[in-house]
């Protein structure tokens, strides 16, 4: 299944996992997150699943938005997310979901795909 | 990129960590579309300043709502009094004014009143001793323990109800007098409240470590069990198999609010059957 919005794309992979990805230089406000969570749960049908983010084409996040997804209505949509960061900036904002704006679901940052697949597969 | 670009916002870069450590949030490190590292660092920075400004200004409104409960507590507590002994005096006034062999329900009744009466006058005072305890850290001093254990040994008249052993010299701690009082007479009297041999015996000591002291007060009660090491800290829990009347689960919680105002620690090492020893650490006098 694939969706997309102005910024993101979305896709309900055969694995049960969902995966988002960024346009690149994607500055995320609270719309962008709150829509992305409702096309989520349509998405995974309202069965939380395992979410595979790639954040490395965002450019800036608003505190906002790092909220909402840190929030309980976000994570409803997921189990665990894994976090794919591979420039300074994506890192800088991984780390944020780390400490600052800590999620209520587990969340790990990863450098490479196949290492947060096999994680979220755990 | 110019040098005297490069330098220029590195400057500003120590600019806002400067303002950021003022508490000063209002202004925001520009970015360019670049992305590169100095970029990283602005966002990284702007985020932080952010997040921290979040931050103080929720600490700031949990001190303000905290200060204020604390108020409404102490007020309420001290209005509370007033009555309440009013309405023992006219309990006891009641009883004398009835005949007890003559009015054998209606003395039941007034027991019964009496009892109520003085759970709620416990339950008043501790909550004016609780609230009473934030305004200990302003008053600190060099404080001899010996002293005060003395002091609690006699107006308590402890040792008619305990024999009390001190295993070794206690010793002198930055700490409020007023606040030690408490924290001593708390711990021996839950430990004779709750003692179930025929004698409580109860022993203080005190161990130094590098830059405090561990004073311990231990019992020979029935223990607590392990699952309630943590809890009996807590406010209004009481956690004893079977609950003291006169006990209104806010004793240990003082003890251990005063202990933390000094940035102390307390814990309690016990299991059933086998006593409880209160722990709690102080710090040495520099």
């Amino acid at each position: 299944m694939y969706r997309e919005s102005n910024k993101i794309k979305f896709t309900l992979r055969s694995d049960n996992i969902l995966h988002t990805t960024v346009l690149p230089n994607t500055v995320m406000t609270l719309e962008d997150g709150l829509e992305s969570t409702r096309i989520s749960a349509e998405m995974v049908n309202n069965n939380p699943l395992p979410l595979l983010c790639d954040l490395t084409n965002v450019i800036k996040m608003t505190q906002e938005c790092r909220q909402h997804f840190a929030g309980q209505e976000h994570n409803k949509t997921l189990t665990k997310a894994a976090l794919i960061v591979t420039n300074p900036i994506s890192r800088l904002l991984g780390n944020f979901f780390l400490g600052l704006n800590r999620p209520i679901k587990p969340t790990k940052l990863f450098t490479d795909y196949d290492a947060a697949l096999k994680w979220l597969k755990q | 990129m110019p040098e005297q670009d490069y330098d220029k916002r590195l400057d500003a870069v120590l600019g806002m960590i400067a303002r950021i450590a003022a508490l000063d949030f209002s202004r925001e490190l520009e970015t360019s579309p670049a992305n590169d590292m100095m970029d990283a660092i602005a966002l990284g920075l702007n985020m932080l300043s952010e997040e921290l400004e979040s931050q103080v200004v929720a600490k700031s409104k949990l001190k303000e709502v905290n200060e204020k409960l604390e108020e409404f507590a102490s007020v309420t507590a001290h209005d509370l009094k007033s009555p309440l002994n009013s309405q023992t005096g006219l309990i006891n006034l009641l009883e004398h004014c009835l005949d007890a062999e003559e009015n054998a329900e209606a003395f039941e009744y007034i027991s019964r009143l009496k009892k109520m009466n003085n759970k709620m006058k416990c339950l008043v005072e501790g909550i004016l001793e609780y609230s009473r305890t934030c305004s200990l850290e302003i008053s600190n001093e060099v404080v001899d323990l010996n002293v005060l254990l003395k002091e609690v040994l006699e107006t308590d008249n402890i040792c008619k109800r305990a024999s009390v052993t001190v295993e070794s010299k206690l010793p002198k701690v930055w700490f409020t007098t007023t606040g030690g009082v408490q924290v001593i007479r708390n711990i021996i009297d839950n430990a004779i409240k709750y003692c179930d041999k025929p004698k409580c015996k109860i022993t203080v000591k005190a161990r130094e470590l590098h830059d405090h002291y561990q004073i311990s007060i231990a019992d020979n009660g029935p223990g607590i069990d392990a699952s309630y090491h943590e809890k009996i800290f807590d406010l209004f829990t009481k956690v004893h198999p079977y609950p003291k009347e006169n006990s209104e689960g806010i004793g240990l919680a003082t003890v251990k609010k005063i202990i933390e105002s000094q940035k102390g620690r307390i814990w309690v090492e016990s299991s059933t059957g086998n006593g409880a020893s209160f722990i709690f650490t102080l710090k040495k006098v520099l």
